[in-house]
């Protein structure tokens, strides 16, 4: 796992995991918050399938007080969308009227510290061909996230700039 | 530039089958064994001709592969040049289908100069073992709306394409890459199908029409099979199930990470202690029960190639417990073992001989050679008449076999320059004069040995072993 933080504000820019397949194969990068990975096309790329640049772009951005998840590229009007909470799978859907668009997430924070899901702490608002859903943060995930900061705090991060690679 | 073809639901553009063209080798007539139910040899079946008793002892080791307890035993098919040995270890792998491994390689093929013999061999073992395991993919589930191929104006280069994929839900667009394209056209998908897309290796699998096209009667067979639209998202998540071989986890697991891998062109030798964490890994899965192991067979040809070494290295792998069976063949008799000036049967050291079950194979009767060649004519497609068969199966027992073999697809062509529809004896007597066998190259060889170069050097013979 590796996170990245805005050194002024404090706020969680990326972060992204990176598993071992089953059979021991490095996987690819997962991001979980932050701008999806665009890495170099390959060749080998271009070979199979992969979503066209005109589909809804699904990320997650978070704010100091909630969880933010932005949809881009849906350029529908706000009385399309519907957005609910599913207690019984922890998950939330998103939802269209006009059959363009199905979105079903979860939140991973709230997994990981296993707390309910609440049906009136999430909004959503539509500009910009961009959607906006926000889950408002629990007060405990708001004192976990106090206390890491604090820990986070004592690291001495690397000066500006490059940082020096070893050579081989 | 690029002109866009839209594509209609009947009108698919019928691209050339990508179909691989089988060539006919030595063996490709054999598909089995050529035993019953209770492993009792037929007199010709699946491509086999007599041979009886080393069939029905292949048909028992092949049931004791299939059982897949036992592991490291050793079989050696032993016998004179042509009388099946091959074809016989060639049945078995049929008989085993696709999902038993099975590895062949030839004697010399383990010295290499970018490989130690006994990691060769390590590799080859390795290859024989499969792994069943399950492993989480992602797919692509959903109703094709469209399929759009743009096709470059001059006709060649890279097409690019676009497929629209729905559920009860929801809608996206992908772009296609070559590959998909043409598997796309292959599987003949169109629109109202519903398909599922292995997204790392592209493979699709089409699971019929939606029910929403059922009113369309065009262009549907009988069994086309109707399902339902899927529902939710397009992209899940599913688990598979396939078999890998432990050479192939080896090689995922010793591969250098990070840019370096750029550099390391080849796998080449993987350390054991790599081998060693993967064994033990396997274990724990199969323990788990989530993983199976499936042992497969090795076979290697001609194994009198083997030196010392290796033969000693059998030794030792055999009697782990994550070891195929392994196949030998031979046609040597006493020679020496190579690698030693030692003199042993089969030109195997006698501890190594002490471990295998050892199947002989015996010359055909006129009767077998007869029908051999019959199954051979058909599999080249030549027409042989009754007399040029009679005459082909003389030259086979008094020459060899696999001569006799030869001369039926050279037959063929000069009967087909004549333009004869059947091979007659006439084409028969020409071919057989126009190429020697090996008897009377011999025979020639002696009576000019004068005439031909560097003659005087006449010490010895060649030094095969």
């Amino acid at each position: 796992m590796a996170e990245e933080y805005d050194l002024k504000t404090d706020e969680l820019i990326v972060r992204k995991w990176r598993n071992k397949s089953t059979l021991g194969a490095q996987g690819t990068w997962q991001v979980e918050v932050g701008e999806p990975l665009a890495g170099p096309v390959t060749s080998s790329d271009s070979e199979v399938i992969k979503e066209n640049c005109s589909n809804p772009v699904f990320m997650r951005k978070d704010t100091k007080t909630s969880f933010q998840w932005r949809i881009r590229n849906l350029p529908y009007p706000k009385d399309v969308f519907s957005v609910s909470v599913e207690p019984s799978e922890r998950c939330i859907i998103i939802k269209t009227s006009n059959k363009k668009y199905y979105k079903k997430f979860t939140v991973v924070d709230l997994d990981r510290s296993q707390l309910p899901l609440d049906g009136s702490a999430l909004s959503f608002t539509h500009a910009n061909n961009t959607l906006i859903v926000s889950y408002k943060k629990p007060k405990e995930i708001l004192t976990l996230e106090q206390e890491l900061m604090k820990e986070l705090k004592k690291l001495k991060g690397t000066g500006d700039g490059d940082v020096d690679c070893k050579t081989q | 530039m690029a002109i866009e073809v839209e594509m209609a639901t009947t009108k698919v553009p019928e691209v050339r089958d990508i179909t691989r063209i089988e060539r006919i080798g030595a063996h490709s007539h054999i598909r089995g064994l050529g035993l019953d139910d209770a492993l009792e040899p037929r007199q010709v079946s699946q491509g086999m001709v007599g041979q009886l008793a080393s069939r029905r002892a292949a048909g028992v080791i092949l049931e004791m592969i299939k059982d897949g307890h036992i592991a490291g035993r050793a079989v050696l098919i032993a016998g004179q040049p042509g009388t099946g040995k091959t074809a016989i270890a060639m049945g078995i792998a049929q008989s085993l289908g696709p999902d038993t491994p099975f590895t062949a390689l030839a004697g010399s093929e383990i010295f290499s100069l970018e490989m130690s013999k006994t990691e060769a061999l390590s590799q080859a073992f390795r290859k024989a073992i499969g792994v069943r395991i399950k492993e989480e993919t992602e797919i692509i589930e959903g109703e094709v709306v469209e399929i759009q191929i743009d096709r470059p104006a001059t006709g060649t280069g890279a097409k690019v394409g676009k497929l629209t994929l729905k559920t009860t839900e929801m809608e996206t667009v992908y772009d296609l890459g070559n590959k998909m394209i043409d598997s796309l056209s292959k599987e003949k998908v169109q629109a109202g199908d519903v398909i599922t897309i292995d997204k790392a290796t592209g493979k699709i699998s089409k699971l019929g029409r939606s029910f929403t096209r059922a009113r369309d009667y065009d262009a549907m067979g009988a069994q086309t099979q109707f399902v339902q639209c899927p529902e939710g998202e397009l992209q899940k998540r599913k688990e598979v199930v396939h078999t890998v071989s432990l050479h192939e986890i080896d090689v995922i697991n010793s591969r250098t990470q990070g840019f370096l891998a750029l550099f390391s062109g080849d796998t080449g030798e993987i350390k054991s202690e790599v081998r060693e964490q993967i064994n033990a890994k396997v274990c724990e899965w199969r323990e788990e029960g989530k993983a199976e192991i499936i042992p497969g067979v090795l076979f290697i040809d001609e194994v009198h190639m083997l030196d010392m070494e290796c033969f000693s290295f059998l030794n030792r792998a055999l009697e782990s417990d994550l070891s195929p069976v392994l196949i030998m063949a031979t046609n040597r008799g006493i020679t020496r073992i190579r690698g030693t000036n030692y003199q042993s049967p089969h030109g195997i050291p006698i501890d190594l001989l002490d471990r295998l079950l050892i199947i002989a194979t015996s010359p055909y009767t006129e009767k077998e050679t007869r029908q051999i060649l019959k199954i051979r004519c058909e599999e080249e497609d030549v027409e042989l008449s009754e007399e040029a068969h009679t005459v082909l199966t003389r030259i086979g027992m008094e020459t060899s076999l696999r001569y006799a073999i030869q001369l039926i697809s050279t037959a063929g062509l000069v009967c087909r320059k004549r333009k004869g529809t059947e091979v007659q004896v006439e084409d028969i007597k020409r071919v057989y004069s126009l190429f020697l066998d090996e008897a009377r190259s011999s025979q020639y060889m002696k009576e000019y040995q004068d005439s031909f170069l560097f003659n005087e050097t006449q010490t010895g013979q060649m030094d095969t072993s």
